[in-house]
Order: structure tokens, then sequence, then C-alpha cells
């Protein structure tokens, strides 16, 4: 009974082509791996997807809530045609790119969320997402939507993407723009950047195992501190003992 | 005149601060007041430009005695754009100088993080002319690509030479707790590998990425005082020796030679003739690189280097940390970052700090004499402070 | 009605000022008479400008400054495909900012 259900339950996959590995050096030196996951490796992503839900800046809370229900589906066969792929530097989790098929031409960008700041790492996995659907699995176009007004300037003007607002993005029914063949070759150089083969050692490193984030954003001492500090007008006590905590400005 | 001397420094890490602006003001004063063991001072200056905007709050310096209870001390805020440090010093200078006050302090503050990217850049845009610059949607980083590429056509600098000092100043950055940036960067990740056009995307061409400061939240406490109180309090004699201002055209198209920064010449000059130092005795001097370019020019203009060689100097290395003269061992606008208000302030606190030999791994040896240079607007106002060291 | 820059004349020396102030930089006389700016001149520096203000909806602003036919300098918008320094361009007025409701015109340069 409980196998019949699970088949109704559970969408049937099409086949794709695996997106290939690549590397890129990053502005400090560093090298970057970005590859595909499967299933079983969702479990070991969760833990760092879950503390960022408590960090309001950058959206990072809405981004992260909205990442971790597609993984747990993705985990759990609850969404079809789903990939995920992640960006890994010396082994240390640095971003997650994840998105999905509509249909054979048509792709869904869902979310991209970089766990470390100030190396341009968003924009690396971003580009990876972008080649993966048009490039690797030879679709004709991604709907994109944005949750940060950072996501919305860089990627929706800058890329000058076609308007789709009579289509309904999956996360929301929020604006949905297109990046289509023709803006993804017109925008190649920029977008497709990064090496392959990825050199043994260092896919190894990647493959062995995701290591924690070296550097991500931490929450803060309570939960929607940065709205509720500016409408807080006991927040006096709040603030002396959170100071305190946090080690003051100097840290 | 009377002389004046440095007895206290205070300052907050320099980067993302989610506190009200006038506690960022607070907790460096407080430290500067610990550092120097006074209870009370004569006079407070608040260099700020951007809070009523940002914070939607003016009149700080009244704000800030109140926050430290150090009433009825006299206050007033201070803004001139992002020399507003430096000029607030200068007041101080000559407030004790003068023989009016005895004690004053200097606090330099600015929370920039508290809106987006964009309104931060369109705050500190405020500054270029309305009707000859503003309407076009020029920014300061649209200003200094074309002073760059202008300098570049001339002089023979090129990117590498900025990226040059912008590694130059991450690297120092690292030996700087305060800094915003702890990361060093590689010519290869930068410019010359294969994934630098995505690392470091052009921002204003010429410029890129890298070679903007970046947006950060900070506070700096300088505190001066006449030489009898400073030999009371038993700190280590470090004299305001010199002071220099001087102004030049609001829009950048209307300078005599746009590849010169004339209000930086003459603000060195006229600090170095009040101090009675040359260029050449300056053993360390932290310069205004809001863009790297800035550095290098800066380094001209002061007196460093000839017109048109200071990226010849970079190149040869003088002005690392290890180098004839060091510019920027706090790692500079670039990897310390550049809350606008505080910045002035802020390379004042890198020069004492130096002079006093408290630097740590990032002391210069030695370091008797320095020079600050605080750039105004895109150098229309140009505040130069020269200091020493005495036994 | 023709729009055009308007240049700032000092009646005493001639020098033209742009954009207007209240004292003459050369002689310190406080008089001046408008004339209108000259729209041909010369491209000494320019910049694309990536990250440009909220206001604009384009993703790169194009930047320059131009030194006109009658020496006066001025900064402006550019719609030229490949600028380079020291080539020669003719400026029209047209609407180069909208900030809510206001609008503001200004000179946008092209290749001459």
């Amino acid at each position: 009974m409980a196998i019949d259900l699970e088949k109704l339950l559970r969408p049937v996959d099409h086949p794709v082509p695996p997106f290939p590995p690549k590397f890129v050096t990053l502005a400090n030196g560093e090298e970057m791996v970005i590859r595909q996951i499967d299933r079983e490796d969702i479990p070991a992503l969760l833990p760092h997807v879950a503390p960022l839900m408590q960090v309001e800046r950058d959206y990072y809370d809405i981004v992260s809530a909205r990442l971790y229900a597609e993984l747990l589906g993705f985990y759990r066969h609850r969404v079809q045609d789903e990939y995920v792929l992640v960006a890994q530097i010396d082994g240390h989790l640095a971003a997650i790119v994840n998105g999905r098929l509509l249909n054979p031409d048509v792709g869904v960008s869902y979310h991209t969320l970089a766990l470390r700041r100030g190396l341009r790492i968003g924009a690396h996995a971003f580009a990876a997402k972008m080649e993966y659907h048009i490039d690797i699995m030879k679709q004709k176009e991604v709907l994109i939507v944005a949750e940060s007004p950072i996501g919305f300037r860089r990627w929706m003007i800058e890329y000058q993407l076609e308007k789709r607002f009579n289509v309904a993005h999956e996360l929301g029914g929020v604006p949905s723009y297109a990046l289509t063949k023709k803006l993804f070759d017109r925008a190649r150089e920029s977008l497709v950047v990064g090496r392959r083969p990825v050199p043994e050692k260092l896919l190894e490193k990647a493959c062995q195992a995701i290591l924690p984030p070296t550097d991500p954003p931490k929450p803060p001492f309570d939960v929607l501190a940065a709205t509720r500090a500016m409408y807080d007008s006991t927040g006096t006590a709040l603030r002396a003992s959170r100071q305190k905590l946090e080690g003051g400005m100097s840290k | 005149m009377r002389e004046v001397y440095v007895i206290g420094l205070g300052i907050t890490k320099f980067s993302r601060l989610e506190y009200p602006l006038i506690e960022i003001a607070a907790y460096p004063s407080i430290m500067a007041m610990k550092d120097c063991g006074l209870n009370s001072v004569d006079h407070v200056y608040v260099a700020n430009m951007g809070g009523s905007r940002i914070s939607h709050q003016t009149a700080l310096g009244s704000a800030l005695v109140d926050h430290l209870s150090l009433y009825p001390a006299g206050a007033e805020t201070i803004e001139n754009g992002p020399a507003s440090g430096a000029s607030a010093i200068k007041q101080g200078y000559m407030a004790v100088a003068s023989g009016v006050h005895d004690v004053v302090m200097v606090t330099g503050v600015e929370r920039m993080r508290e809106t987006n990217n964009l309104e931060a850049t369109d705050f500190v845009a405020s500054l270029a002319h309305p009707l000859a610059e503003q309407i076009y949607g020029v920014t300061l980083p649209s200003l200094a690509g074309m002073f760059t590429r202008l300098y570049m056509n001339q002089y023979g600098v090129t990117e590498k030479h900025l990226a040059m000092v912008a590694i130059k100043n991450h690297a120092n950055a690292m030996h700087n707790p305060n800094a915003h940036l702890h990361m060093p960067i590689t010519m290869e990740g930068i410019l010359t590998g294969p994934e630098a056009s995505t690392n470091n995307p052009y921002v204003a061409d010429p410029l890129r990425f890298f070679d903007m400061c970046p947006v950060s939240d900070g506070g700096v406490c300088l505190i001066l005082a006449s030489k009898d109180v400073a030999k009371k309090v038993k700190r280590p004699m470090v004299r305001l020796a010199g002071v220099g201002q001087a102004t030049d055209t609001h829009c950048v198209h209307e300078r005599e030679n746009p590849t010169d920064l004339l209000a930086v010449r003459g603000a060195a000059e006229k600090c170095f003739k009040m101090a009675g130092f040359k260029p050449k005795d300056v053993d360390v001097a932290e310069l205004h690189d809001a863009f790297s370019i800035l550095e290098i020019v800066e380094s001209e203009e002061v007196g460093f280097f000839k017109k048109g060689e200071g990226h010849i100097a970079l190149e040869k290395g003088y002005t690392a940390l290890n180098g004839k003269l060091p510019i920027n061992p706090s790692g500079g606008l670039k990897a310390k970052g550049h809350p606008v208000g505080a910045t002035g302030v802020g390379q004042a606190h890198e020069i004492v700090t130096q002079l006093r030999g408290e630097a740590g791994a990032r002391q210069v040896k030695n370091a008797k004499i320095g020079f600050s240079c605080n750039f105004g607007g895109f150098g229309n106002n140009v505040v130069a402070l020269a200091f020493q060291k005495e036994k | 009605m023709k729009i055009s820059i308007l240049g700032y004349k000092c009646t005493k020396c001639g020098t033209i000022h742009y954009p207007n102030r209240a004292i003459c930089r050369k002689c310190r006389n406080e008089q001046f008479t408008v004339e209108p700016l000259p729209e041909k001149g010369k491209l000494l520096t320019f910049t694309h400008l990536y990250n440009p203000s909220g206001d604009f909806d384009v993703a790169i602003l194009d930047l320059g400054i131009v030194e006109l036919a009658n020496g006066v300098r001025i900064t402006g918008q550019m719609k030229i495909d490949q600028p380079k320094i020291g080539m020669k361009v003719v400026g029209k007025i047209e609407t180069v900012r909208e900030s809510g409701y206001k609008s503001y015109k200004g000179m946008v340069f092209y290749k001459a």
C-alpha cells in the first residue's frame, strides 16, 4: 500500500546531462570548485542553511528559508526535475544554487545563496546555473525572479532580461524575467567563466565532504533585531546586554 | 599659538555596526577618555556627513555631549564631505592652539550601512554640483573613473598599478584588527587570471570593483590637549605639528588642469610650512585612497614623489609596509574602510598609533614624523595634517 | 523655443563661466550676461558607470567631459559606441534624468 502511494506522490525526473564540474580562481587567489550534488548530499547542506534564516539583512532570511524548503523537497522526492549545484573552497561550502526544469525548453531558476561575502561568489554561482540551463541542458530560456534589490540590479538590469510578467514564477507570483539563449550568448563573455576539467586533487577534496562555510553571515543576538531596533523605544536595556554579549564595537 | 598634543585615542571596528549612530560615536569617545584618564573635556567636535540623511539625526555634537554626560561642554557638528574628519581635527587644533580651550574631543562617526548600496552611493554623490553634475547621474566613482582615464593616458599609469595599490592595502589591513576587510587579494585573482573579469568587474571604467573602497560604518575619537595637560596625563607626547587646507573648483570639469589636484598640493604645502617639515622628512603617511588612483596621485601632489612618478615608486616597493615611505599601513580606505565622516579622524588615529609605537604587526620602525591627507569632495577641499613624536 | 545650456559671461573681463557663480573667477566682477554654450567640442575623458543611481533604468551610464569650441568645459552624458579621448563630438539637449515627478534636461554628446 505504502509503495503504491509513494508512486503517486513521487514525480518522475526526466533524464538530463549532469553538470560537468568547473573551477575558478577568486580575487584572493583561492580556487573554488562548482559541482552538482545528489540527493544524498542534501543532509550535509541543511545545517548550514538553517542558521541563515535568522539573518535579516540582504534578505538572507527569506532566501535561506525558501532554499531550505526547496532542498528538502528535492531530497524527499517531492519536486520534479530539480538540480542543486554547490560551490566549495578547499572543501568548505561557499554557495548553493538551485533550479528546476519546467519542461525541456524552459527552466526555472530558484535561488542563489552565497555563504561567503566580498569575493563575487554569488556572481560565479549564478553564472554556472545559467550555463547549466542554456549551454548544457540546451534549454531555450530560464525564468528568474529576485528577492533582493542587489539581485534585481545585477541580473535583471545588467543582463537586460526580458520581462515575462504574465507568467507567474513558482516562487510566489512576483514579476518574472527570462534569460533567453540570445541574451545568454550576448553576455557569454562575462557569464561563462571558469575552467574545465577540474584538477584531480581539487575535485577529490571537494567531493570528499562538504565542510562548513568559513565565514558565513551570523545571526544577531535577537531575531529581527535590525528592524526591531528602529522601533524599539524601550530597547535601552536590551542594547546594553547585547553589547556585552557581542563584545561591543571592537569585534 | 600654543602647542597641541594628541593624548587619547579610541576606535571601533570599521564594518557593519548595527547600533544607533550616537552609540557608534560614543563607544570610541569613551575609549579615548579612558586612554588619557580624563573625565571631562572643554569642547566636543563631531565630524559626520550623512547623519541627517541616512539616520535622520542632526546636531550630533549636542547629542554626543548628552550621551556621554559631558555637559556643559560646548559642541559642534562639522561637515566637510569626506574631509569632515580632518576638518574637525583642524577645528580642535585651533581651539587649543589659540588658548580658548585646554582639552577638546574630536569624534568622527558615520553609519552608512543602514541603507542599501544605491542610497549610500546617492548620498555621497550629493557633494557633486547639483546642476552641472548631479543631473547627469554623476557619482563619485564616475568622476574618479574619468580622472583615472586621463591620468592613465597622460602618465602611463596602468590597471596593474591600480591593482598593486589594492593588493598592498589589503595585505596591510591583515595586521589591523579594526579594518573592514581582512582578506588578502592576488594579482591573478583580480586582474591577470581567467576569471578576473567576474571577480573584479568594471564599476566606472577604467576603475574596477577592487579599486573602490567599501561602504563602512565606524567611529573614531581623538582627544587633543595643551602641553600642560599632556604632561600631566603621562601619555606619549605626540604633537599635532601642522594643519593645512586648500580648495579648488566644485565641478571637476572646471579644474585648471584636469590631471592636477591643486587642493592636495596647496593643503600639503601649508601643512608642511606650519610644521616646519619637508615631504622627505615624513616616515609614515595615510593618504585618502577612496579610489586606488588617488593614493598614487596624492603621493605625487603632496611632494613625496615627482608628478607622474607615483606609480613608479609604487612599483619599486617604496610605499609598502617595509618600504622607504610606507603609505596606508592601516590598509587605507580600501581595506580599512571608509565611514565618510570618520575617515579623517581614522587616518590621524593610525598616524598617532604609529608614532606612539603601538601599531603591533604593522608598526613602521622608528616612525617620528607622520602625515595624513583627507580628500573632500572630489578634490575640491583637502585637509592635511602633520604629526611629530617628541621625547 | 530652443533650449541651450547657458554660459555666464563676465561683463568686465569676458571670461565665460559654466556653471554660474556669483563672482567672476578672474576679476571678481559681480555682473554677468548669459549666452548659450556652443554645441561642438572635443571629448576630454569619459567613463561607463556600471552602478548608476536608482533613478536610471539603464544598467550602464555613459558620462564624459567635453571641451567645447570656446574653451569652456562641460560634463554630460554620452551616446557614443566607441569613445576615444580627443574625438570630435556634438551635443544635443535631451532629458537626462527623471527623479520622481521632476525631469532634468542636459547635454548628451554624440559623435560629430
